[in-house]
């Protein structure tokens, strides 16, 4: 039992990533490691618990994190909207394939300035962004998981006489379900990146107002322990995303191979 | 960070039996009609924006704010060095993420041993470490690469350990027993048969090393494209910001364009097409 | 079940061509596929399609059971013209993996067709009744991916069979099972049928397995397909794997079909 258990957890690589984090601590405390604002990890390890005790990291990290999560699932249910009906009625997708491929080539973070331009130094922006950002993975991975549906599988539906909107929900939406899900996973990390960008240089909140003001004060510690919660709370909603669709859709994603 | 997903989305397996004819309709693309609404609504935006609107100026409006950054030279000095980093970033991501791809590819331990390490820089988000990077290196180049790199180097380094994982055993040992030494092994089988994967890798990498490049320059408006967003929105140049967008939009196309009919034109030469 | 009453009409045949013309088109334009085919099915009748590889056999079940629009002639269910999947016609597909929901129970697969126009009480019996046809009550609850080839294919057949069909349309139902696994499965098709009277079209490549099964073997020759042969099998049943196929009509039957199929007869 703890054999088995110790083989899945890959002990060597935690080792190395504790050698990393020692070689780091060792180079900067002896100062053969010197840049001016390179702080040793237990020192971003003490400014984490100061933000953390002091409510500033909670704060920011809710805020951020509730843009994003809330400007990803409004993209979810648009993208999954849209796409069903792009990969459906086909002059929908004629006439509006090539125009979506022309915006999905501007580069998202250049709407960035946009959305702070229109929508001022608000939460709302954030969302905006968030939703922006993640809209287009959903969207495209509805279309081409729709597309991809089986021709037998809806042959099938024809012969049990499963028809209509019953075939798009017992039949197109489930076989499309594991590509959807990636879309979702995809516009996720991309939100989080993007709403990053928006705190930035726009809303003064959230983890990327406090990156930039840690950045000002010159505090590379409390970056750095803001750089880490983020990225964990990335791994976190992933895993949360991922575990939640496992049990709702455990067939689809079972079948998928993605279990 | 994984901002490449945006701009790839997950294909259905093509059916083997794809003819030539469906091959070529699909690399073209939805058909052009499709711009039709792109098209209606700039021209609806043309007619409807009203006079000196300070959100939505009328396209129009958009190339004549261009105009006296065009002038001065300093629409094209951006649009240099946002290219500069875009090129330099995407060469030594594919140099660094090619070579640890085809390390830690060629040998499980190495792998599990480098896994979490790399894992862990993975998950780093492109848009953080920007601010932490000024702090260490500066408002300066080294800064705007590092920050590009990282993220540009992973589609690069997976799609390369996948394949050097899979490479037969037998292409190794067939060129030890035909006396190959150890350079010319890496050079006449190694380099070739993981170029393709390489070519994959970088057609992901690209977009986003275009688009972090920008994130760089909007986030510190040091200098290029990026930069010269940053300052017209901070200067509320709302037609100017439109404008810039326009061009940042073309820029990334063309380098979608590039990468995808470079890729496509190798991987032919490489695999007489089978990998198509 | 409502299909089931006008079934019993007699004269009328279950199905029926007319005829009958279809065209596909391929890669090198439009090519008749089958031209002139006439066929009657009558109720309750086990009729094999037989033919080359590429003869038109699919084609043609795929004609009766709607899925396949026709270029000239007729295709008639109990009377009435097909024009899409005709009441109480159901195909079983040859490509179980395909056309089993993998994101769906074998209990759930079975209730598809079902479940939206019966009450659940009514859903769950026909359900369990059309397991227990397939011998396939103990693995309800697993997923079809997790079953063997004919297991999932029982699954298929028992969908179908809880639609309470009038006519079943099978593609080359155990065309990719193995020699066992496919003989078990014949005679739980043979003993399904005798339990419902239900008519089925087979097609198959099997030559053995059609004079086995069928009351009337018909095979498709020519380019396009036509009828080329018609045979009535007159073999009694119940039948079973050794003796019947120890018959000597069994075996004479058996030359006749594959003198129709084009092989040559040593002398």
């Amino acid at each position: 039992m703890t054999r088995a258990l110790l083989r899945r957890v890959n002990v060597l690589g935690l080792l190395t990533l504790l050698g990393f984090f020692l070689l780091w601590e060792l180079l900067v405390r002896t100062g053969i490691l010197r840049f001016e604002y390179l702080p040793a990890p237990s020192g971003v390890l003490t400014a984490g618990a100061d933000l953390v005790s002091s409510g500033e990291l909670p704060t920011n990290l809710g805020h951020t994190l509730e843009a994003t999560v809330a400007g990803w699932l409004l993209a979810t249910v648009v993208g999954v909207l849209l796409g069903t009906l792009m990969a459906l009625v086909r002059p929908v997708w004629v006439y509006s394939m090539a125009s979506i491929d022309a915006l999905r080539s501007l580069p998202i973070v250049a709407f960035v300035p946009v959305a702070v331009l229109l929508l001022g130094f608000t939460t709302q922006m954030e969302i905006v962004v968030a939703f922006y950002a993640a809209v287009w993975p959903v969207l495209l991975n509805t279309v081409a998981g729709l597309r991809a549906v089986h021709p037998r599988l809806i042959e099938v539906g024809r012969v049990l006489r499963v028809d209509g909107v019953r075939e798009l929900w017992k039949l197109r939406l489930p076989a499309a379900t594991p590509y959807i899900v990636t879309g979702m996973r995809l516009g996720l990390a991309v939100s989080l990146v993007l709403i990053l960008v928006a705190e930035m240089v726009g809303n003064p909140s959230g983890v990327g107002f406090a990156l930039i003001s840690a950045s000002q004060s010159l505090q590379p510690e409390v970056m750095f322990a803001y750089i880490v919660t983020v990225s964990l709370s990335g791994i976190v909603l992933n895993a949360l995303l991922v575990g939640l669709v496992s049990i709702v859709f455990r067939g689809q994603m079972a079948a998928a191979g993605e279990k | 960070m994984s901002a490449d997903a945006a701009t790839t989305p997950l294909t259905p397996k093509e059916s083997a039996g794809t003819t030539a004819a469906r091959a070529k309709r699909r690399r073209g693309g939805a058909p052009l009609r499709g711009l039709l609404p792109l098209v209606l609504g700039l021209v609806l935006w043309q007619v409807l924006a009203p006079a000196q609107s300070p959100y939505f100026p009328a396209p129009s409006e958009w190339g004549r704010a261009l105009l006296p950054l065009v002038k001065d030279g300093s629409l094209l000095t951006a649009i240099g060095w946002s290219f500069l980093t875009f090129v330099l970033g995407l060469l030594l991501a594919t140099v660094v993420g090619a070579a640890i791809g085809a390390l830690i590819g060629a040998n499980r331990t190495v792998d599990r041993a480098l896994g979490p390490t790399l894992e862990s820089l993975r998950v780093l988000p492109a848009a953080a470490l920007v601010p932490l990077a000024t702090l260490v290196l500066g408002y300066s180049m080294q800064m705007k690469l590092l920050v590009v790199v990282l993220p540009a180097t992973w589609p690069i380094l997976l799609s390369v350990r996948t394949a050097r994982r899979s490479l037969s055993p037998v292409l190794m040992d067939m060129s030890r027993t035909l006396g190959l030494g150890r350079g010319e092994r890496v050079r006449k089988i190694l380099i070739p048969a993981l170029t393709p994967s390489m070519l994959l890798g970088i057609r992901i990498a690209a977009p986003l090393a275009l688009i972090i490049t920008l994130l760089v320059e909007i986030v510190t408006r040091i200098n290029g494209l990026g930069g010269l967003l940053g300052f017209a929105q901070a200067s509320f140049l709302t037609a100017q910001v439109y404008g810039l967008l326009v061009i940042a939009g073309a820029l990334g196309f063309l380098v979608n364009w590039a990468v995808t009919h470079a890729e496509h034109a190798v991987s032919m030469r490489m695999t007489g097409g089978a990998a198509d | 079940m409502a299909a089931m009453s006008t079934v019993q009409k007699s004269g009328v045949a279950a199905l029926e061509c007319q005829d009958l013309r279809v065209t596909l088109v391929g890669a090198a334009g439009a090519v008749d596929i089958l031209r002139g085919v006439d066929l009657a099915v009558q109720p309750g009748e086990f009729v094999s399609i037989l033919g080359p590889s590429g003869s038109g056999k699919t084609t043609l079940l795929r004609v009766l059971g709607g899925l396949q629009s026709i270029a000239g002639g007729e295709a008639r269910c109990n009377g009435t013209a097909v024009s899409g999947p005709p009441d109480g016609v159901v195909t079983v597909f040859q490509d179980y993996s395909n056309s089993l929901l993998p994101w769906r129970s074998v209990r759930r697969n079975v209730a598809l067709g079902i479940e939206s126009n019966c009450s659940k009480q009514e859903c769950r019996e026909r359900v369990e009744a059309a397991l227990a046809m397939v011998n396939l009550q103990a693995s309800a609850d697993e997923y079809p991916w997790r079953l063997s080839g004919g297991m999932q294919q029982r699954v298929q057949i028992a969908r179908a069979l809880a639609m309470r069909p009038s006519v079943l349309l099978m593609d080359e139902p155990f065309g990719a099972l193995d020699a066992m696994t496919k003989a078990s499965l014949q005679d739980q098709l043979q003993r399904v049928q005798e339990a419902t009277g239900t008519t089925v079209v087979f097609v198959t490549h099997d030559v053995e397995e059609a004079v086995y099964l069928s009351d009337r073997v018909v095979v498709l020759a020519g380019k396009p397909a036509s009828v080329g042969l018609s045979l009535d099998v007159d073999l009694g049943r119940p039948r079973d794997q050794i003796t019947t196929k120890e018959r000597p009509d069994y075996l004479q039957l058996r030359h006749q079909v594959y003198a129709a199929l084009g092989h040559e007869v040593p002398r």
